[in-house]
């Protein structure tokens, strides 16, 4: 129990800042399904791309010699939008070619169209990293490196103190920023309200003569950007990536999102942080907790154990309502 | 061209002589030649043909037996390339008996289930703990590993270790609905992995991440089985008992309750087909075949380890199943082939041929662009390609037809005697 | 005789009370109908007797015993069966598979005599397709056995839906809006096929329908819903002239006048 205490303020700090990633890839999901009742298997991936454009953006800049006479703040802020831009760019297109042909096919054949999807990204990301840096595993340049120290043990004994570094100010920071901003646009914009209005009954709104294809589009374009953006936060926050760190996390985000009530977009924020914080603990209390039998390999089985529980007992999710089929 | 077409589709004689040169030819040419991987495909291309033909079921079986049994192991033996078309046409078989489970699933059930791969190491496991002295870490005795001979009987311990994970599985997985049972079923398929690959303790069962080598060979009357084309003609076996009992599930009671929940759930419920029940057992005979697999895996491998069994497997089976034909078991058979034929022959040829061009400097193609390392590119693109342009596959499932003609002479003369119970209810004698 | 008989059913969603506590006896044998404007709840009614939803009060008795919080699947083996609204046929099915399914719960073969083949499998797989295929014969349906279920036009999917249902032996048979979007002729036939069920078969058969001739031409009982509760109920002549029903259907203004009869509404 002391141990819990002690390393419960670093737990809290990592957790949150986890947590904060997942949240905005969360959103992206919520949105999709939201709209068109569709698991946007591909998301993850987008994350990924986001993540691997913006630090290519970064060595470019580097290789350039800009970098030097650039401010860390302005070096960030270019490579946030141009990552945030392509996958933005990225969404739409793959969902005019893999999805829109499929809208009313079986729910089974467009999931599948999207694992496939999200197959392709993986391995054409591998590709271009592999040819351009000769490993498909990347290191970037870390701007915001400098680490921080939190004196939470002057506050009480029984805590140790927390390690931060500034990035991780700037991940939570501009994680709220772009999560406020969404929320500002889709409940007080007139877009926002033609696609709450689409996520309602597609059919009434195009009735309505909104123009249901672009609200799609336009709903896979913030997603796909909110989720992009995301990955530079998460490249400049762990240093090194790889083609492969979409997959998992995506499915931590898509489970997020369910916790929070798919298609609401303030549960997937809620949801985003619980999954982040309870990763951090269980990764590093489960050994203490269970007499060294499980160790912290297992967070992920705890992550999927929460998106089964909560599947089963409460799919619609802490904050969205119940749907039942109509008969 | 249309006219030989229609003048073949008719003339069973003439297929039969086209069928008949065919394999004589390929089988030649494989014989004859040292490593001819076209001749050896085409050989094998010979099953589609015979598929292709008008002859009655029971000859196509016979005949595509006599060529699985006979031909196929003698033409190859002809070359020193024999082990490496054994282990090939091994591989399918393996293949296509998950690529029919997973079917059942999805084909049948309508369940998308993206952790399949899961219940071919539980098959896989179920044998290695046994058959090497990994055992003797928690059962004291010193008892294992165990003799070959206990191969045979673990082939069904483990289609039926395999089918209660199913079930044991599927019980709280399958209240979870549609598009979400895809991400549980993902999620599951990653925990056993996980699992797998850290069960060296607190107990060491799994001998975790470093996986169990030195597996034993099956044995029989004291013939140890180590070559693939000895481990061919086991996988032939029980690709033979999959497939029989596939045919048979497919239309029966059991079988049309399956396909009535995939097209409506609520309608299928509503004429007393009890929906978990029903989809546990697509789940559990599903993963029975992927478990009699598994251990005819661990055993050929000699060697199992955790990273066998990545997500990136349970996907390859899918595309097999969606290239194939969804619900269509000659699809199905066909997608596995292809899909294993092309992840261990065409993809490993072309790589060598481009390695062999660039060291002759003629070309220069950089190593991680090489095909043997772009399934995910491949299957990917076949994913959605095929979910766009042809959602059922290569070889649509067909519904059987039934004789009318035969329905309606049995009929004539008859009461209509489904009606009948209710009659008795409506004497009044409530029950 | 009362084979159904419901007491003060009520079934709520959220703030909405879509059925609130009705009281109704359905007669053995016969045919009845459940009548009233859309949103009456009525299909709300059937869904709560096949168990899709569980009330939230009341009795449903079938022969005298409970099926409240018995699983759909279970209410079929007691010998309800129905039929939808917005048809839910197994589309790639084929015709005859389609009332193979619904002799389900009568069939016994299991995995094993299936794998097997045994003597018992085999025999009773054979009768199941003889009288599949007489049911299609009973709705006229057998010339299109082997068709795909999706590919029939509208009424003859309405029939399989019926056949389907009496594949299951059923002592009730519901029949959720059975003529919606057919053509006169269509309605006059399926009219001859419900009169031919109840006559041939004794089976006791309840719809809900807004053709308000068939209603009249078939039903010895009708139960009227407005807003969830009865309003009426009664013989079609009691129904047809009853205030209250008029009232709902074309508003209050209308029973001022003299002499208005349902007829009008069709």
């Amino acid at each position: 129990m002391d141990m819990i205490l002690q390393t419960l303020p670093q737990v809290l700090v990592d957790g949150l800042t986890l947590g904060a990633v997942y949240a905005v890839v969360a959103i992206g999901y919520t949105m999709v399904y939201g709209i068109l009742e569709f698991i946007n298997f591909a998301h993850g991936e987008i994350f990924m791309t986001g993540a691997f454009v913006g630090t290519a953006a970064l060595l470019t800049m580097n290789s350039a010699g800009w970098l030097n006479g650039l401010p860390a703040g302005l070096a960030y802020f270019l490579i946030l939008a141009t990552a945030m831009l392509a996958t933005g760019m990225l969404g739409i297109g793959i969902e005019r070619v893999a999805y829109r042909p499929l809208r009313r096919a079986p729910k089974l054949i467009s999931l599948i169209s999207a694992i496939g999807v999200s197959f392709l990204l993986q391995d054409i990301v591998r590709f271009i990293a592999d040819i351009r840096t000769g490993n498909f595993i990347v290191t970037g340049i870390s701007l915001y490196g400098d680490n921080l120290k939190l004196g939470v043990s002057s506050l009480w004994s029984g805590f140790d103190d927390a390690f931060l570094k500034t990035n991780t100010i700037i991940v939570v920071a501009v994680a709220v920023v772009l999560m406020m901003g969404l929320d500002f646009f889709v409940n007080r914009t007139k877009w926002g309200t033609a696609m709450r209005a689409v996520a309602q009954d597609r059919e009434t709104a195009s009735l309505m003569s909104i123009n249901v294809n672009k609200v799609i589009a336009l709903t896979f374009f913030i997603g796909s950007a909110l989720g992009g953006g995301t990955g530079v936060l998460f490249a400049q926050q762990y240093g090194t990536i790889d083609p492969y760190i979409g997959f998992i996390l995506g499915m931590k985000a898509f489970t997020a999102a369910v916790l929070g009530g798919i298609g609401n977009i303030r549960g997937a924020m809620f949801g985003g942080l619980f999954i982040g914080v309870l990763e951090m603990f269980s990764s590093a209390n489960l050994s203490v907790m269970t007499g060294g039998a499980l160790g912290g390999e297992y967070k992920d089985v705890v992550a999927f154990l929460i998106l089964i529980a909560v599947l089963i007992f409460k799919p619609e999710g802490l904050f969205g309502k119940a749907v039942k089929e109509k008969v | 061209m249309n006219h030989l077409k229609l003048w073949l589709g008719r003339s069973q004689p003439a297929q039969a002589l086209l069928l008949t040169l065919f394999v004589l030819f390929t089988a030649a040419s494989v014989y004859f030649s040292d490593k001819s991987v076209v001749a050896f495909l085409l050989l094998l291309g010979s099953l589609l043909l015979l598929y292709l033909t008008t002859f009655r079921t029971s000859i196509k079986w016979g005949i595509g037996a006599v060529l699985l049994v006979v031909v196929i192991p003698f033409a190859t033996s002809g070359g020193p390339a024999h082990q490496s078309y054994m282990e090939v046409a091994t591989q399918c078989g393996i293949y296509i008996a998950m690529a029919l489970g997973l079917n059942i699933v999805v084909g049948f059930a309508g369940l998308l289930d993206l952790g399949f791969v899961a219940f071919f190491a539980v098959g896989a496991y179920t044998y290695a703990i046994f058959a090497t002295p990994q055992a003797n870490e928690f059962i004291s005795g010193q008892l294992f590993p165990l003799p070959g001979g206990a191969f045979w009987i673990f082939i069904v311990l483990g289609g039926f270790m395999a089918a209660l994970f199913g079930l044991l599985l599927g019980l709280p997985v399958l209240r979870v609905k549609g598009d979400y049972l895809a991400i549980v079923t993902l999620g599951f398929g990653e925990i056993i992995r996980i699992i797998f690959n850290n069960l060296d303790r607190p107990v060491n069962i799994t001998n975790g991440a470093m996986g169990l080598s030195s597996i034993q060979p099956p044995s029989l009357f004291g013939f140890s089985f180590t070559f693939p084309n000895q481990f061919y003609f086991i996988v032939i076996l029980i690709l033979a008992i999959v497939i029989f009992s596939v045919k048979r599930l497919e239309h029966s009671r059991l079988g049309r309750a399956w396909k009535a929940i995939r097209e409506n759930e609520i309608a299928a419920q509503s004429m007393g087909i009890p929906l978990i029940r029903t989809k546990l057992t697509a789940f559990a005979i599903g993963a029975s075949f992927s478990g009699m697999m598994g251990v005819v895996f661990a055993a050929k491998q000699t060697f199992i380890d955790p990273t066998s069994f990545t997500l990136l497997e349970s996907i390859t089976i899918l595309v097999m199943v969606l290239l194939g034909g969804m619900g269509s078991v000659p699809g199905v058979i066909l997608g596995a082939a292809l899909v294993t034929i092309l992840n261990l022959q065409v993809l490993t040829e072309l790589t060598n041929w481009i390695n062999q061009l660039t060291l002759q400097g003629i070309i220069h193609i950089p190593n991680s662009i090489s095909p043997s390392k772009m399934q995910r590119l491949i299957f990917g693109a076949i994913l959605v390609l095929v979910a766009i342009f042809r959602p059922n596959g290569l070889i649509t499932a067909k519904n059987k037809k039934v004789d009318a003609e035969r329905l309606k002479t049995l009929s004539t003369g008859r009461s209509l005697s489904v009606t009948s119970p209710a009659k008795q209810h409506s004497g009044g004698v409530g029950q | 005789m009362t084979i159904l008989r419901v007491s003060k059913l009520v079934k709520r969603f959220g703030g909405l009370t879509a059925v609130g506590g009705v009281d109704f006896a359905f007669p053995r044998g016969k045919i009845s109908a459940v009548i009233g404007p859309n949103g009456a709840g009525k299909t709300t009614f059937f869904n709560m007797i096949t168990g899709i939803y569980t009330p939230d009060e009341g009795v449903i008795e079938l022969d005298g015993a409970s099926i409240v919080g018995v699983k759909p699947h279970q209410i079929v083996s007691m010998g309800i069966a129905r039929t939808f609204q917005n048809i839910r046929l197994f589309g790639s099915m084929t015709v005859l598979e389609n009332v193979m399914v619904g002799m389900h719960i009568h069939l016994k073969a299991g995995i094993v005599g299936t794998l097997l083949s045994l003597p018992a499998a085999r025999h009773e797989e054979e009768s199941v397709y003889l009288e599949a295929y007489r049911l299609l014969e009973f709705v006229g349906l057998q010339e299109l056995l082997n068709e795909q279920a999706a590919n029939l036009p509208y009424g003859a999917q309405r029939r399989l839906e019926i056949a389907r249902a009496l594949a299951t032996k059923p002592k009730v048979l519901l029949l959720d809006e059975p003529a919606a979007g057919m053509n006169p002729r269509e309605t006059a036939e399926l009219i001859g096929l419900i009169r031919r069920i109840q006559e041939e078969t004794g089976m006791s058969v309840i719809l809900i329908e807004h053709d308000m001739k068939l209603v009249m031409e078939l039903s010895e009982h009708i139960l009227v819903l407005d807003y969830g509760t009865k309003i009426a109920e009664g013989g079609p002549d009691h129904i047809r002239s009853h205030p209250k029903v008029i009232e709902a259907y074309l508003g209050k203004s209308a029973v001022e006048g003299d002499n208005v009869r349902l007829e009008v509404v069709t």
